[in-house]
């Protein structure tokens, strides 16, 4: 993939939190913490990471959950892996 | 293949709520099929129902969950790990299990790490999904 459009994965993403965690997406915003706003424990991040692995055919080392603190990190996160395709 | 015996080495579940009688299929890190056979002598078919037999949903997802930790065990063999916890179960069920069934078990791996797991679950009985769904469970 060599452009990825940040609005449509930010978008696509803040879908999977917002499944995972059962939060309306609007409350989904790119800052609020994923812990401590959102109230995410660590096999929903892990959920999550799995979702995005399985979505976009990547794979993310384990060691990356602790980087997932939001949705912003979440994106950004993802199109590092996006790229090395 | 993994008998009762290693399999019991393996996950701390007991009488009455081991629900693995046999692993026939390993694939480490990535899959595997279990049996579980169903039999009326089980306790829980006197009142599930009285006058109906049925091999409860809940079980199913039981076999799932332990056929999971075999394979999360089997896959990362210096886990430390000895208590499972299912965090999160979605799974519907389409046919009902009767006493005489042979329930086939097949998990396949989404995503496997040291602190738990996510799984594709699937039971089938003579070749047909009687359930089927995902689950991800903590280890402790």
């Amino acid at each position: 993939m060599a452009e990825v459009n940040n609005q449509i994965l930010e978008q696509e993403i803040r879908a999977i939190v917002a499944e995972v965690t059962e939060i309306e997406p609007e409350k989904i915003t790119l800052e609020a913490s994923f812990v401590e706003q959102l109230g995410m424990d660590s096999m929903m991040a892990l959920e999550i990471l799995a979702a995005i692995e399985k979505k976009y055919k990547i794979q993310i080392p384990e060691a990356k959950l602790m980087e997932m603190k939001n949705l912003k990190e979440s994106v950004k996160m993802t199109k590092e892996y996006l790229k090395e395709d | 293949m993994i008998d009762i015996q290693e399999i019991k080495k393996l996950i701390p579940q007991r009488y009455p709520f081991l629900m693995l009688d046999k692993v026939i299929e390993l694939d480490e890190g990535k899959s595997i099929k279990a049996l579980k056979n169903v039999s009326i002598n089980e306790a829980y078919f006197s009142g599930h129902f009285p006058d109906n037999p049925i091999f409860p949903g809940a079980l199913t997802a039981e076999a799932m969950s332990q056929a999971a930790c075999v394979l999360l065990k089997k896959s990362i063999p210096d886990l430390e790990a000895t208590l499972f916890f299912v965090t999160n179960i979605k799974i519907r069920f389409s046919k009902p299990v009767v006493p005489g069934d042979r329930l086939y078990i097949t998990i396949k791996t989404v995503k496997m790490t040291r602190m738990g797991g996510v799984f594709e679950t699937e039971a089938s009985v003579d070749n047909n999904t009687v359930a089927k769904g995902e689950m991800t469970f903590a280890c402790k």
